[in-house]
Parts: C-alpha cells; structure tokens; sequence
C-alpha cells in the first residue's frame, strides 16, 4: 500500500512528466468503468449520469488523457467483470485485503464518514460511541455502518431501505440514524426534515477504484496521480463542500 | 539509616502537602474533580500512589488548556485493549482535559490503509494512528511520519509529559529506526511463544510412555525435533484423553492473509533462516532480506537474501508436514481467527505458534482448559526452535501498537492528540490497561506486586515479560521497505505451495523473485532514505559457500531436547 503512496514531490512530478509522455501514446484505449447507482454518488437521469462520483471521475479522466466510459451494473458483477476483463475498473469498492491482491487500485476515490444523528428536538450528547449503547439506532439492511454497530454489540434496527430512518427517527421509533453525511444531507434536503449536524462522527471509510490487474502501470500510474492532484489542489475539498460536507 | 528515615518523611509531607493542595484545587475545578473521581474509581490499581497519579492528572489538565473544546481522531485496530481505549479512556481524557477524542476501531489493514491514504491525499483524515511497529521500516523511510524524539524536543515539548518516562517502555526499540529516532510510541505489546497442556505434560503415565519411546523426558520442547516428537505422542500414541480424539498439534492454512502473517511473524527466524544479531538478524533478517549499510540487497539466495535458501525451505517443509501430519483434518481449511479458538476446546495439547493475545480468551472460567480455582490448565514458554537456529539469532515473534502522527496534521492537533496518546500509556493508567487487555507495555507494571499477584492466573505471561525474552521476540525489522506492499506476497505465494500448485522450493524462488521485483521498485525512488538496491545475481553456490544466511543445506537431523517449565522459562532470565 505504501508502495503506491509518494512521499515526496521529486518522485511525483518526475511520474506527472512519465504519465503525460505515456498519456500520448494511451489515447486511442478507451477504459471501462462500471459502478452502480447510489444516490448521490452515482445516479442516471435519463441519459446522463450525475453524482460526487461522477463529477470526480470526469475530473480525473481530464487530467490525464486517458478516455473512459461510465456504465451501470450492479456491484457483485461489476468487481467480478473487472477482475476478469483487461481495460475495466470498478468503484467504489472496499479495500479489503481479500481483495487487495487482485487489483490495480486508485484509492481514495470516496471519503465517507458516518454520523448518529437524534431528533432535533431531543439532543443526546455523546462523548463517544459508547454513549451510544442505551439508544436504539437505526440503519438499512446491507449498510456497511449497520454490521459494523452490531459487530460492536450496538442495538441496531434495521430498515429496508435508508430513507425509512428520518421518518422513524421523527416518529421516535429509533433514537439515533446511523448515516453516511453526504447522503444524510441529501435524504433531508428530498423529505424536508433537518435533524441538523450530528451528534457525533464516528466511523471514516474509504474506497477505491479497482482496476484490472493487466492494466498498464502507465495508466494506473496517470489515474493515481491525477486523483493525488485533485486533492493535494483543493479540488476534492471544493466537491464535497459542493454536496454539503466536508472530507 | 535515619538520613534515609528523615528523608523519606520529608518526601511523604511534600506528597501529603501536594495531594492537599490538589484535593483542595479539586473542589473548585471540574477537571481536576473529574480526575480525582476518574483516579478513585477506574485508574486502580496503578505504580503510582494515588498523589502522584493526581500530580500526574494535573499535569494534564494544565497542558491541555491551550486545545479546550478541540475534537480530534485516532484510529486503531479492534482488540481489548483499544476497546477500553476507546470506551473508558477517551470518556475520562475529555473529562479531565475538555479534549473530545473519537477514537474509532477497526481492522489493522484499515488502519493502514488510512494512514496511507492521508500522506496521499494530504487530508487530515486522523489527528493519530495506532499501528504495528513491523512498519518501522516503511515509517523511517517515508519523510511523512513525525519523528516522535525530535518533536518532543521541540514542537512537542510543551506537551509531553515529564513524567512519561521512556526508559519504562519494554518496546521502544521495536520503534526505533536506524537513525536512532523514536517513530512510534508502544501502546499494546503481545507476542508470539509456545503453549501447552502442562497438566498433561506432567501425568505419570503420559511421561513414562514417552520416556520408554523417546528415550527422553516429555516436557517444554527446546527444538523443534521435540515439537515433532511430542506432536506425534500426543497424535498417534495417546490419541484419546477421557474418550475424546485429541491432538499434538494445531495450526492453520486457510489461503486467506492471516497464512501470511502466520509465515511473516517470524516463522524463518525460528527455523534458523537469518543471521545472528537482534533484534532482526543483521546481515540477513527474518524474512530472510540481506540488508548493506541499511539498504537492503535482495531476498533470492541469488542476490545475497535467504527466502529461498534451504533454511526457508524446510522451514515451509515443516510448517506442511506437521500440519497434514498431526493437526485436526478441519485446519488447513481454517484462517488465524478460527484456528484461535481450537486450543481453548481442550482437544490440543501443544501448538508452537500462539499469539498471547489470546490469553484473556483462554482464561475465562468454565473452560476446559481451566481449573476450578481460576489458574490455566496450561502454559506458555519460550518457542523451540529449527535445525538451523544457532545462539545469539532472533527466537520469535513480538509486536507492539504504537502511536504514530503524520507530518501533515497540523500542528494543534497533532499536539492534541500527543497528549491522549501519552493519557492512555501514562502511569497513572497503564497497569489497569494491562490487566484489561493483557498486552503489557512498561516495566515498571510487568515488575509490580499486582503482576505477582496475577501471575498464577496468566500460564506464564508474566514470567515470560519478566525474562530476557522480551527483548529476543521482536517484531519485524527495519530491512523491510514497504511493509503493507510486501506483506501481501506472504501469503500469496505460500497459498501456492499448500494448495499443492508449486513445489515448496519452486513456490519460494517465485516467492524471493517477486520480492526482489518489488524492492527493485522501491529502490527507484532515488529519494528515499535507505532505498534497496540489489546485489547483481550470482550463482547459489557463492552465496551458499559465504558464511551466515543464506545457510546451506544441513541433512543432519536434530536431537530431540525438552526442559521442564522451570527450566525452560530459565532459560532467558
């Protein structure tokens, strides 16, 4: 991991000038990228496809040469078609060390943290997570966060989908949403609820491109640097401030 | 005597005249009332006498004043000990110093993935990082992670706390880097030692069989021809203990990364595969890298390095032979995680690999592993060692969770965060930690009556850090470049040999090519502090012929050899 992490700027730029000599004779390959929609990640409308993801895809692309094309499948396939298929990349997904081995990966390409949320008339003050422990909180059924709460011995209930949680948090059938900001912010502004800023932020996840192992270095190498690029400028910091929060 | 006598009064009123001052600050200050509240009713027992852990907690209050109202991130992997850290500690750090601390749990390679995320993008993602000191190597190199002695001198100063005590931490070497700087600071230690069924080991009859067969005592096996001997008694001549099939050996081997560290914590070193010197083996190490003037030269046999060298081979050999041979049929199918609860089913009567991590779980009353009166049925000792082990090489395997800041957070925080980390080693706190979590980190706790007091009820784990093996179990060393990029091919590549898909010589010269690639690579960043770069390629044979590692081939076998516990936990006083 550290391996594709440089510290210091001589090694980056000397890998910008490689990339941008590579990127010359890599135009004509066009990569695959499949994700999947999650609102307000990656989401089709219509024709078109919006998100933080989206915007930062398109980003990264212009800053390398690289062409590449957007496609939604769902994710199982979509890590399954990648690790298969040579000029695919798929996110975001979870680095996991199961998987660390088979990929070429991009990363971070999603910072996401995790916030309790409590009824805005009704403020719990939580100095850590175990201050959570009396409180029945809500998540969705397949959520990351929802497993990680209940793996820690948390008394989690869950709903079918995330959107369910502000109206029983509203209706006081849980006592705190366990939620991922940027979509917590979104899932409020839709249903016109505001539970307001968390009670506190607990859990950061990452997650990555994973592209075909057989993809050249020279690509991985271009995409890594452009994705540095956008966060060492401000870029990555200006986006997510454009969907509500900060990395 | 009474110049000692009168001085010692005079001590006591000092004492006596602080800890009134303090009680009498306390009923105006919250802090200090909260300390005071915190001292009495969770910090006990401690080395400190309640005043000086009160003129500790003062400490604290006062140099925390500048970062009143601050929340800051930590993040460290889950285990009992982070737990208390993280659900106890963090409530009375923000108590005491207005600091709220989010200290978040997750998985070790999460961790690290984090970390290298925030040199990455050069985003405050944690103000701190718990993780393994086997990345001292990668840290050193890297110019993003604070040298922990240079800001203590500096930007640090005004936040350390005086009575840290650094000479107290057993681990500090294992977070130092050739420089001779301090990178990390020890938060939880554990080893890796041999575990046994000592009451077993000592029935009259179980002896005399193996006496009468053997033509030696059964007892702590000090090689690893013993090991096997005992695997096989256990295995085939006694095979049943009142009706139930037991074991003489149990391992694991799941292709899953919990093979590699299993490989990479030291598992060559035991065999013999380095050179002689600690803590890693200089000029070869453990994972069998050749090291010159701190850069390291290359893994293959080829290029000066170990890993494919007959050592390394029979090491690989052994680890598959016992396994197939001895262990439960379910073993080879399970990874690190569920392989860790078999021992406590009482079916196993020895393993030579076993993280003492696991103490807390095998010592819960009502085990079968346990007697009625609360003391293990078990214990650990020292690991035996291979055919190629020689005196004065690295014995085992031994990590400790260290406190690590980025160069990048900025410096408020970083200085925040310094003062939590220094919060939950502190004296004032450590020795309860140490009895929640098992995972000792400062001397003065393992040296304590209370530690006495616990020994009978932890099989050996005192005895263990109160021995010169302490410091001959150690992590992995400095040779290894990039520790989360090179980890990985463990168990890539020994997942290969067990699956039977290459030949455990072939599977190792791929394995030593790959990380000789690999540090090649690494090498390329001309930049870089120590970088590799690789001897040219030579025949086996010169390397062979040379003294030290790469060893050549020994076809003698070992003489079985075993000690009583006593003696065998002796050995490293």
């Amino acid at each position: 991991m550290f391996g594709n992490s440089d510290y210091v700027s001589l090694q980056w730029l000397s890998a910008i000038g490689l990339s941008l000599l590579i990127s010359l004779s890599v135009r004509a390959e066009t990569i695959e990228v499949l994700t999947y929609e999650e609102s307000p990640f990656a989401v089709k409308v219509g024709k078109t496809h919006q998100g933080l993801l989206v915007d930062m895809l398109k980003e990264m692309f212009s800053r390398t040469s690289l062409d590449y094309k957007l496609r939604f499948i769902p994710l199982k396939r979509a890590i399954v078609t990648t690790e298969r298929m040579p000029g695919h990349c798929v996110l975001p997904v979870a680095r996991s060390q199961e998987r660390e081995a088979h990929f070429h990966w991009i990363s971070p390409v999603l910072v996401s943290r995790y916030g309790l949320f409590s009824r805005s008339n009704q403020t719990i003050p939580l100095t850590s997570l175990s201050d959570a422990k009396p409180y029945k909180i809500g998540s969705f059924l397949g959520s990351g966060i929802g497993e990680y709460l209940t793996d820690l011995g948390y008394d989690v209930e869950l709903a079918s989908v995330s959107a369910q949680n502000l109206r029983k948090l509203k209706r006081a059938r849980i006592e705190l949403w366990a939620a991922e900001l940027v979509s917590a912010q979104e899932q409020m502004q839709k249903q016109a609820i505001n539970f307001g800023v968390p009670e506190l932020i607990f859990y950061t996840s990452l997650r990555a491109m994973a592209c075909n192992k057989d993809m050249p270095r020279e690509h991985t190498l271009a995409l890594e640097n452009a994705l540095k690029s956008m966060y060492r400028d401000g870029y990555m910091s200006r986006l997510y401030l454009e969907y509500g929060v900060k990395i | 005597m009474s110049d000692i006598r009168q001085n010692k009064l005079f001590t006591l009123l000092l004492l006596s005249i602080a800890w009134l001052s303090l009680d009498v600050h306390a009923l105006f200050d919250p802090q200090l009332k909260s300390a005071e509240y915190w001292v009495t009713n969770e910090f006990q027992p401690s080395t400190l006498t309640q005043a000086e852990q009160m003129q500790e907690m003062n400490w604290f209050v006062e140099a925390s004043k500048p970062y009143f109202g601050l929340q800051i991130r930590v993040v460290s992997e889950r285990i009992a000990t982070h737990g208390y850290e993280a659900s106890v500690l963090a409530k009375a750090f923000f108590e005491i110093t207005g600091i709220h601390v989010v200290h978040e749990l997750t998985g070790e390679d999460d961790v690290i993935n984090k970390l290298s995320a925030q040199i990455f993008t050069q985003q405050n993602l944690y103000d701190a990082y718990i993780n393994d000191s086997d990345l001292i190597g990668t840290h050193f190199r890297s110019n993003a992670v604070l040298p922990l002695s240079d800001f203590m001198k500096n930007e640090g100063a005004v936040v350390t706390l005086p009575t840290l005590d650094l000479n107290d931490f057993i681990g500090l070497k294992f977070t130092t880097g050739p420089d001779g700087k301090l990178y990390q600071l020890p938060d939880q230690q554990f080893a890796n030692l041999y575990w046994y069924r000592h009451d077993w080991f000592n029935r009259e009859d179980f002896k005399q069989r193996f006496k009468l067969r053997y033509g030696y005592e059964l007892g702590v096996p000090q090689n690893w021809q013993a090991y096997e001997d005992i695997a096989e008694f256990f295995s085939d001549d006694v095979k049943e203990i009142d009706g139930k099939r037991i074991y003489g050996h149990m391992d694991y081997a799941k292709t899953d990364p919990s093979l590699g560290w299993r490989m990479s914590d030291a598992w060559l070193s035991m065999a013999g595969v380095g050179d002689k010197g600690l803590p890693n083996g200089l000029p070869v190490d453990e994972w069998g890298i050749r090291v010159e003037h701190c850069r390291p030269v290359g893994a293959s046999v080829e290029r000066g390095g170990a890993l494919n060298g007959p050592a390394s081979v029979y090491a690989v050999d052994k680890f598959i032979y016992w396994l197939h041979r001895f262990a439960p049929e379910e073993s080879i199918e399970l990874n690190f995680t569920q392989a860790g609860e078999w021992p406590g089913k009482g079916l196993i009567a020895q393993q030579i690999f076993w993280y003492t991590a696991f103490v807390a779980d095998l010592t819960k009353p009502g085990l079968p592993v346990m007697n009625p009166d609360g003391t293990p049925k078990w214990r650990v000792a020292p690991s035996p060692v291979g055919k190629y082990w020689q005196d004065g090489m690295k014995s085992g395997y031994q990590d400790t969770g260290a406190w690590t800041l980025l160069k990048n957070t900025p410096l408020e925080r970083q200085q925040a965060a310094w003062l939590y980390a220094q919060f939950v080693v502190s004296k004032t706190v450590s020795l309860k930690k140490t009895l929640v979590g098992l995972t000792p980190i400062r001397l003065s706790d393992i040296e304590s009556d209370v530690m006495t007091q616990r020994a009978p009820y932890l099989g050996g784990l005192v005895e263990f850090y109160r021995s010169r093996g302490r410091d001959v179990w150690t992590p992995t060393g400095t040779n290894v470049p990039d520790y989360p990029g090179l980890a990985n091919f463990w168990w890539h590549y020994i997942s290969q040999i067990i699956e039977g898909k290459v030949t455990v010589q072939k599977g190792m010269d791929n394995f030593a090519a790959a990380v000789d690639k690999k540090l090649k690579q690494i090498g390329e960043r001309a930049d870089m502090k120590c970088a590799p770069k690789l001897n040219p390629i030579s025949k086996r044979e010169f390397w062979l012929k040379a003294p030290g590692a790469p060893k050549r081939e020994i076809s003698a076998t070992q003489v079985g050899k075993t000690l009583s516990y006593e003696e065998a936990i002796n050995v490293w006083k």
